[in-house]
């Protein structure tokens, strides 16, 4: 940055003390996301300095159970299945299922079964089918966005993990972005005010760093122009992040102009 | 031959449950205290620290020491983690007032750790002079958890002054570390 970057160093005290709020806050985030490195090594010695203060205190014993129930966990995850069962996938099908059999039954019992019921059966089992198609697209999207706000929560828990902002560029200077990163985990890219594509056209993530830009994933926005892309760990370095407007199924090089940039 | 924090924690990425036993008898009892400080309830300490080395274990693999010793990584942690629960608690019994410091450390007895006393006692030596006035700022942020428009209100001070302190109260507690590595 330019001139006096003092204001700076007091900014990334109160940060490294956990005090930083506002728009302080946000000034100092973008700040650290346009790479300052002075301002990135301050903060790992202050946390440092923080960690001495903070464990200076006589050691102490913790309960023993502690430990006991540590390594139970431990053990008792071992012997389950890597990841979670797909819990309530199915009871919203089932459900729209079962109301239609339900509508059906109601319909037998009354006695009423004439051919003009029968055209108009298959239709109501045309539209059960559409809805409950409809139902799983709906829940699935749901629990997508779920899974990714709860894992950018838990990376943000993660002291390694950035906020890298990006701005908007070219044919979209409203559009912003921010991509909570985390080198070995990779993350996820928060997107607004960016125009959903053109037909045929979808938006690609790159990061930068190494020789050549990296493709890091495909992506569209929703019509209120805003967007959630699962980002994965970069192969080589990851330093910058640009996005590009694309054929639809993405490209290996970009080929587009660029819609948001990282500094 | 002493196996460093970063060993264990680069063991346990690999699922090495000795290493990780190990990780806890060495790193609990130096987090176990800042929990309790923070929290200030042993039963919600226990349950903190239990969450805050489960965190380790399942966070090994992210760990990198480019970006902060294993102290740390964990310390970090614990805080947060303290701090998260000390909130829950408060929106429980709105009556909560968080604490301040207690008195002075207690006297440091010598012995096999002695080599860690000196440490800390370089570091206490360090918080001593700070002016009461920065330390006090200091510790409402990192152990009370509050902002820096939050203490400013607290200490009817302007933002400017809280700023100002943390500023300089760090750059003292900074020095005395680089001193003392």
């Amino acid at each position: 940055m330019t001139g006096t970057h003092d204001v700076f160093d007091e900014l990334a005290a109160v940060y490294a003390a956990g005090a930083l709020d506002g728009d302080d806050l946000v000034r100092f985030e973008s700040h650290l996301a346009e790479g300052c490195e002075h301002c990135r090594l301050a903060l790992l010695d202050s946390r440092e300095a923080l960690t001495r203060m903070a464990l200076a205190g006589p050691p102490a014993a913790p309960p023993a159970d502690v430990k006991a129930a540590l390594l139970a966990r431990v053990t008792a995850q071992e012997s389950r299945p890597a990841r979670r069962p797909p819990g309530r996938a199915s009871w919203v099908p089932w459900a729209a299922a079962t109301a239609a059999v339900a509508a059906v039954a109601a319909m037998l019992s009354g006695g009423m079964v004439a051919s003009r019921y029968e055209a108009r059966l298959g239709q109501m089992a045309r539209e059960t089918a559409a809805v409950r198609e409809r139902l799983q697209r709906n829940e699935a999207a749901l629990r997508e966005q779920v899974a990714a706000y709860r894992d950018t929560v838990e990376l943000l828990r993660d002291p390694a993990t950035r906020v890298i902002e990006l701005r908007g560029a070219g044919p979209s200077p409203e559009a912003r972005a921010r991509l909570v990163w985390h080198d070995a985990a990779g993350g996820h890219l928060i997107v607004a005010n960016l125009p959903p594509a053109p037909a045929g056209k979808a938006y690609e993530l790159w990061t930068l760093g190494g020789p050549a830009p990296r493709p890091a994933g495909v992506f569209q926005v929703d019509a209120s122009g805003r967007a959630t892309h699962r980002v994965e760990p970069a192969l080589g370095p990851a330093t910058r992040f640009a996005v590009t407007l694309e054929p639809e199924a993405g490209a290996p090089a970009p080929t587009g102009p660029i819609v948001l940039a990282s500094r | 031959m002493t196996t460093t924090g970063e060993d264990l924690i680069r063991r346990m990425a690999a699922g090495d449950r000795e290493a990780f036993g190990r990780f806890y008898d060495r790193y609990a009892p130096l987090v176990y205290p800042l929990v309790v400080r923070i929290v200030r309830d042993r039963t919600d300490a226990a349950d903190v620290l239990q969450e805050v080395f489960w965190e380790a274990w399942q966070g090994a693999p992210a760990y990198d020491p480019g970006r902060g010793s294993p102290e740390a990584w964990m310390a970090t942690r614990a805080r947060t983690r303290a701090i998260d629960r000390v909130r829950a608690v408060r929106r429980r019994s709105a009556t909560f007032v968080p604490a301040m410091d207690e008195g002075p450390a207690p006297p440091e007895a010598g012995g096999d750790a002695a080599e860690q006393a000196e440490d800390r006692g370089v570091i206490r030596a360090a918080l001593a002079r700070l002016s009461p006035a920065q330390r006090e700022a200091i510790e409402l942020a990192y152990y009370a958890g509050l902002t820096q428009t939050e203490i400013a209100r607290r200490l009817e001070q302007p933002l400017g002054t809280i700023k100002t302190r943390i500023r300089l109260g760090l750059e003292r507690l900074r020095d005395a570390v680089r001193r003392a590595p």
